[in-house]
């Protein structure tokens, strides 16, 4: 249990530190990376509260897309000159007391959920699905996803499908004159296609095209 | 899983996406293959559906998805426009040079997102298709990606059509929220009336889907939509998207909210007389022929909505009816609008029609029947469209909507029978060119055949949607 607390505590210093960091510091490719820091401890967390299905989720999903494709906006953008300073200084923002003020808000609302939960715990219980003990939650949705909801699952994967070939019709061009490697016709290349062996008579030359 | 059987048509056409990408990406120059097969596997789409039979109820995954009369008979409508919308945009996009593979594909991935739309039961199944077809339409709306006209409207319908998808979906945890469920029938076993909650979620739904049909006050998006998309999308923007909203406004307001009909009524009525009023005023003024068009459209939701808020099977009938011989009229229409080329440069402006009757005899003769229909003149289609509207208000005794019907229709007249005359009877203008391909011919032959004979045989079509009963 004394372990426990301790994994504990110690991702959420590390998830807390990040994501302050996240916004404090100056170079925006330390705060992505701040972002993914803060993305892998708390899927730590969720794996310690036994929600391993949504851990691996963030996982996959946040830093294995999202944050990596900030990763590229960000090194696209033009960030040379803000290399040197690590922290950026807080006199410069204006949206601190707006920020404070979200924060706030957000916190009397976590409060409020929470405080609920606490007086009526019996709210919770009405309106979650019950689980058998021993199976882990990956495969509790896994046994409704493939059965009960396979239509919908396969037809998600059709909307991906029309929106991948939307993107590739919408911004692909094809270019006329490109000359593109061809590793097909590279390798099955054969000595006797290229080298080709002549007689060369003394004193004429060699008509290369016949 | 034994019941699998019954979604062939939509696994079908799902792996005949993959295959055709997978072709048209490892094949050069396979645009004609790909497109050709589009079509044929839109064929072998139709066989599944006829292949099972058609009048049984059934459901799978849980109730969430449901075949039955109606879905077989919306998947139908919607396989068969996407087959035109593909025979009669060949010519176009070479001319425009977008005839990409990635056309086709799309067309039928948002075919299937709407099959998918039209056998949902369920919030989350109706949804997933939602937004499958809309992703589709957006891309397909800037497919012209060079002409900053086609640009605008790919980013104007996706910004708007995300923000009406925001609203259903709030509308959707709504009614989960106090139903407790998101299946359809299971909604209307645990409803009590005093949830007014449900009836926030309601509304918010049909806000959503009134959007997707272009209904007054959500229509702002669709003329300038009509107008820049390449013309080939404007026809499929025209007629399969809102067979499969329809659909979806008929099943979830009287599955699980038929109890509730005093609520969501009014709603319905508001938006029926509103897009009948504005798509028959705003369109006078207007030059471009797609603008037309799609004021055109928000009149003729505005009709299909009327027979909506009826609340019997007659309306759900007459409703369905009234969008089959839209269907009809707007393919007639377009191939019409696809003829008008000259020198590889298509024209859209009601002026280029001056005078075609005198060079083009044959092409006027079947525009004006389609312009009459769809002003509803006897005895074409349009007219019995009309016909069977009005008889499904008059006989819940809603007179003022079939006055308001009535009158807006003659005013609708108005700007089509100006077409007609700047047609027949103004200055003619130069020969446009008559190398029209085999499908464009093909189309425009069946939808005015089909118009103009109507009247001899409507029982047929009212045999086959007399069978759909929803209450």
């Amino acid at each position: 249990m004394l372990a426990h607390s301790l994994f504990f505590y110690v991702f959420s210093f590390i998830a807390i530190f990040s994501a302050i960091m996240v916004t404090a510091s100056k170079n925006t490719v330390h705060s992505v990376f701040f972002l993914i820091l803060d993305f892998i401890s708390i899927s730590c967390l969720f794996i310690m509260i036994g929600a391993e299905f949504l851990g691996m989720i963030m996982l996959i999903v946040y830093v294995g897309a999202v944050a990596v494709l900030f990763l590229f906006v960000v090194m696209m953008l033009n960030v040379a000159q803000q290399k040197k300073q690590w922290f950026s200084s807080f006199g410069s923002s204006k949206h601190i007391p707006l920020g404070v003020l979200i924060s706030v808000i957000i916190f009397f609302e976590l409060i409020i959920v929470i405080g609920g939960w606490k007086y009526k715990p019996e709210v919770f219980s009405s309106i979650t699905e019950s689980q058998n003990i021993g199976e882990s939650n990956t495969h509790s949705i896994g046994n409704v996803l493939y059965t009960d909801y396979i239509h919908l699952f396969q037809l998600s994967g059709m909307i991906l499908l029309v929106a991948m070939i939307g993107a590739i019709v919408l911004t692909f061009r094809k270019r006329a004159g490109l000359k593109r490697q061809s590793y097909f016709s590279q390798i099955s290349r054969e000595r006797s296609d290229s080298i080709d062996l002549v007689d060369v008579p003394h004193n004429k030359g060699v008509d290369i095209d016949g | 899983m034994d019941k699998l059987n019954i979604i062939y048509p939509e696994i079908f056409i799902s792996l005949s996406i993959m295959f055709l990408l997978l072709l048209g990406v490892f094949k050069n120059n396979s645009s004609n293959l790909v497109i050709s097969l589009s079509v044929v596997a839109l064929i072998g789409t139709l066989i599944l559906i006829f292949g099972y039979p058609i009048n049984t109820n059934l459901e799978i995954f849980n109730g969430s998805y449901k075949i039955d009369y109606m879905s077989s008979y919306m998947k139908i409508l919607t396989i068969l426009s996407g087959i035109f919308v593909l025979l009669t945009s060949l010519k176009f996009l070479k001319i425009f040079k977008i005839l990409n593979i990635e056309y086709p594909i799309l067309i039928l991935c948002s075919i299937l997102g709407m099959m998918v739309m039209i056998s949902s039961n369920d919030l989350i199944v109706f949804y997933i298709g939602l937004e499958l077809q809309s992703l589709a339409l957006y891309v397909l709306a800037a497919f012209n990606r060079d002409e900053i006209k086609s640009s605008e409207a790919g980013l104007k319908y996706f910004v708007l059509s995300a923000l009406s998808s925001g609203l259903l979906l709030y509308g959707c945890s709504l009614i989960y929220g106090f139903s407790g469920t998101t299946n359809f029938d299971e909604i209307s076993y645990l409803m009590n009336n005093d949830q007014y909650g449900l009836t926030f979620g309601i509304v918010f739904i049909i806000v959503g889907l009134a959007f997707k049909i272009s209904a007054v006050p959500f229509h702002m998006w669709a003329p300038d939509v009509y107008e820049g998309s390449p013309t080939s999308v404007t026809l499929f923007f025209a007629v399969a998207p809102k067979v499969a909203a329809l659909t979806v406004i008929i099943r979830f307001l009287y599955v699980p909210f038929i109890n509730v009909i005093d609520q969501w009524q009014l709603i319905i009525i508001f938006l029926s007389i509103a897009s009948m009023i504005f798509g028959s005023i705003a369109a006078i003024g207007q030059k471009n022929l797609k603008r037309l068009i799609a004021y055109s459209s928000i009149g003729h939701m505005g009709y299909a909505l009327a027979g909506l808020c009826v609340g019997t099977n007659l309306g759900i009938q007459s409703s369905i009816i009234y969008i089959s011989i839209y269907l009809v009229m707007n393919f007639g229409f377009f191939s019409c609008l696809f003829m008008l080329k000259r020198n590889d440069k298509y024209f859209e402006n009601i002026e280029d029609l001056s005078g075609l009757a005198k060079n083009h005899p044959l092409i006027s003769l079947s525009l004006m029947i389609i312009l009459f229909s769809l002003a509803g003149i006897p005895p074409l289609a349009g007219f019995f469209a009309k016909l069977y509207i009005f008889k499904a208000v008059l006989h819940q005794s809603m007179y003022y909507l079939a006055i308001i019907g009535l009158l807006t229709t003659v005013i609708a007249a108005y700007y089509y029978l100006r077409i007609i005359k700047i047609m027949y009877f103004d200055l003619e203008k130069e020969k446009y060119d008559k190398d029209y391909n085999l499908g464009l011919k093909f189309t425009l032959t069946v939808s005015t055949i089909l118009i103009l004979f109507y009247f001899v045989y409507p029982s047929k079509l009212i045999n086959i949607i007399s069978q759909i009963n929803i209450i």
